[in-house]
């Protein structure tokens, strides 16, 4: 029998039932959308991270309080024992000057603003002088606070883009008074929007944010390192540097480029997983194909035997039945994949959500590979009928 | 006349282990070219089997036969399955129509497992079809059909090769008497175009219209 033919018979049998084929083919869809999906979706994660860190540029490198490991049974920041302040922003000044342009510490606290009756809760990010620049601020309108203002510790701010949006819709903060804890501030600039991750933020000068506010301990601290410089070697002299006030075990230093690759072998791991636990829908829509079709081999008994009187080899039958196995897995796979492009368009509206090649080509060949291990055994059961008991079969 | 088919001392034994069942025994028949036969026998007599065996559906247990002068013992299965496309045409009782398909696919199946190209085969079913008096019924389903148009697109189904032996198994078995004289005036007007033609029944009536009458009895051919 022709291919071509083999093809068609396939399609117009699978027709004859097209909601039992459908319902069959369920299986695969969801397993090849669940897979193909999910892996959309943390590359969308992995996308929003590096573009985060890509706006900030390639050459930071954070100071951070306790032992701080991406790693398997690494640590987290350490901020209940956080022994990092000013000092070591000055060791690092006097020890590591040759290799950085701009430095900044910073105090990273939520507290809710208010203006007159409107309410907003910010991140408010504690920093001197130098932060706009290390954190690549956009000014909108109005200016970043002063050295000045910094040593005097004065009572100053510059708004995100969505806390000007919610507390100065329509009117110029510049000038305005907010209050944070009861205390008043005065906004001299605001910021353009950046990010999701920037634009809920208030900044404030660090010694403000101690003296008014009460927060002692810095979050971290922020180098820039010259453009020239080497990024390992930066790293290591700015350690150096913390290391002559504290122990190794009391702070971190990681360079962007360890953070990002750090941050993206875990969502590797967890794209990995979750495609892993979305493949089991697919081993369930496999057995939903080998029953179906132990069900349609059962139900074409007498064809089977009429095809043999009339010409067809076991190969023909075995072929035949196969192919619409593989065909429903095919589809099913095909379906999966355009649900989970839809998919991914709706996400890109949050998060840059793509779908890697890899996984087109992992949800799709399972799907094929699916339809041909489970339906090898029907088709090969129906190969093996006799012509005469089939013709008799009732 | 020139032999087409010679069945030679063939037996037909079921071994069901508490029972041995001898189907045929030792049943030796000759088929000219061009001849009209009926196998005549009541139910259980084997007449069924040897029309297996006629038709290269069933192997005998030993014997030989022979088609168009060609031996089909220890022939393969691909081999077989080559020569009931080509030269055996097939009617059942029970039409064996494929459901919900229509007419013209119906006849061509025996093609899509040909050497004959695609671009024939729905001439060649058209064409069959005609004969047959159908041809206001190609894209009907056979869920649509009487039993007389189903069994004469069986009919067509077995004639569209241009096979050069017809095995019908009781073909008027599932039809009222009337349809069933049409199909049997059907099966001489095919002889008489120079066919060789097979019945198998059990009704003496139809076994008396064919040319030659084969009786069959517990496996045994009394008299031909």
């Amino acid at each position: 029998m022709r291919t071509s033919e083999i093809f068609r018979s396939s399609v117009v049998a699978l027709s004859l039932n097209k909601i039992r084929t459908f319902l069959t083919m369920l299986g695969v869809i969801i397993g090849v959308f669940a897979v193909v999906a999910l892996v959309s979706v943390v590359k969308g994660f992995e996308n929003y991270i590096t573009d985060q860190f890509n706006s900030l540029g390639s050459n930071l490198i954070w100071v951070m309080p306790g032992m701080v490991s991406f790693e398997q049974g690494g640590g987290e920041p350490s901020f209940a024992n956080n022994k990092l302040d000013s000092k070591h922003v000055e060791l690092i000044e006097r020890y590591a000057s040759d290799i950085y342009s701009e430095i900044s510490s910073v105090v990273r606290v939520p507290k809710t603003i208010k203006y007159k009756t409107k309410t907003y809760t910010a991140t408010l990010t504690g920093g001197t002088e130098r932060m706009y620049e290390i954190l690549n601020v956009q000014l909108d309108l109005g200016r970043f606070f002063s050295k000045a203002e910094v040593d005097s510790k004065a009572r100053v701010l510059i708004l995100g883009s969505l806390v000007t949006e919610e507390l100065f819709p329509t009117k110029n903060p510049i000038g305005e008074k907010v209050k944070i804890d009861g205390i008043s501030f005065t906004v001299i600039g605001t910021a353009k929007p950046w990010g999701p991750n920037f634009d809920d933020r208030v900044f404030i000068p660090d010694t403000t944010i101690k003296s008014s506010l009460g927060v002692d301990r810095y979050t971290g601290i922020i180098v820039r390192v010259k453009d020239d410089e080497d990024m390992e070697d930066a790293s290591r002299k700015i350690k150096l540097a913390v290391l002559r006030d504290l122990k190794e075990d009391d702070f971190t230093v990681m360079s962007q480029k360890d953070i990002l690759s750090s941050v993206n072998s875990i969502l590797n791991v967890l794209s990995v997983g979750l495609a892993a636990i979305a493949g089991i829908s697919l081993f369930v829509g496999g057995i939903g194909i080998m029953n179906i079709m132990l069900v349609s081999v059962t139900e074409r008994t007498r064809e089977i035997g009429l095809r043999k009187a009339l010409g067809a080899t076991s190969k023909d039958i075995l072929i035949q039945f196969l192919t619409e196995s593989i065909l429903i897995g095919f589809l099913g796979g095909a379906l999966g994949l355009i649900l989970a492009w839809i998919g991914t368009l709706i996400a890109s509206s949050w998060i840059r959500a793509e779908i890697p090649w890899w996984s087109v080509l992992l949800g799709f060949g399972f799907s094929v590979v699916v339809g041909v291990v489970f339906g090898t055994y029907p088709a090969m059961s129906a190969s093996k009928k006799d012509p005469i008991e089939s013709l008799r079969y009732e | 006349m020139a032999s087409l088919m010679k069945v030679i001392n063939v037996s037909k034994i079921y071994d069901l282990g508490s029972e041995v069942i001898t189907a045929l025994n030792n049943v030796n028949i000759e088929i000219y070219k061009g001849e009209f036969i009926s196998i005549i026998g009541k139910s259980g007599s084997g007449k069924s089997t040897l029309m297996h065996i006629l038709g290269l559906l069933d192997t005998p247990t030993s014997g030989e036969i022979i088609l168009n002068g060609q031996n089909t013992k220890g022939m393969k299965e691909k081999e077989l399955a080559k020569i009931r496309n080509k030269e055996i045409g097939f009617v059942f009782q029970s039409f064996n129509l494929l459901q919900r398909t229509t007419t013209l696919d119906n006849v061509m199946l025996p093609l899509k497992y040909s050497d004959i190209p695609s671009y024939m085969w729905r001439k060649k079913g058209l064409d069959m079809l005609k004969m047959m008096g159908l041809e206001n019924r190609l894209h009907n389903k056979s869920n649509e059909l009487s039993g007389g148009q189903k069994q004469r697109v069986a009919i067509a189904r077995a004639l569209i090769n241009d096979p050069s032996i017809i095995l019908a198994d009781e073909p008027t078995g599932n039809l009222d008497s009337k349809t069933g004289d049409e199909i049997i005036e059907l099966f001489s007007d095919l002889h008489k175009q120079g066919r060789t033609v097979v019945i198998v029944t059990h009704n003496e009536e139809i076994a008396d219209l064919a040319q030659r009458k084969i009786i069959i009895k517990d496996g045994e051919v009394i008299e031909q």
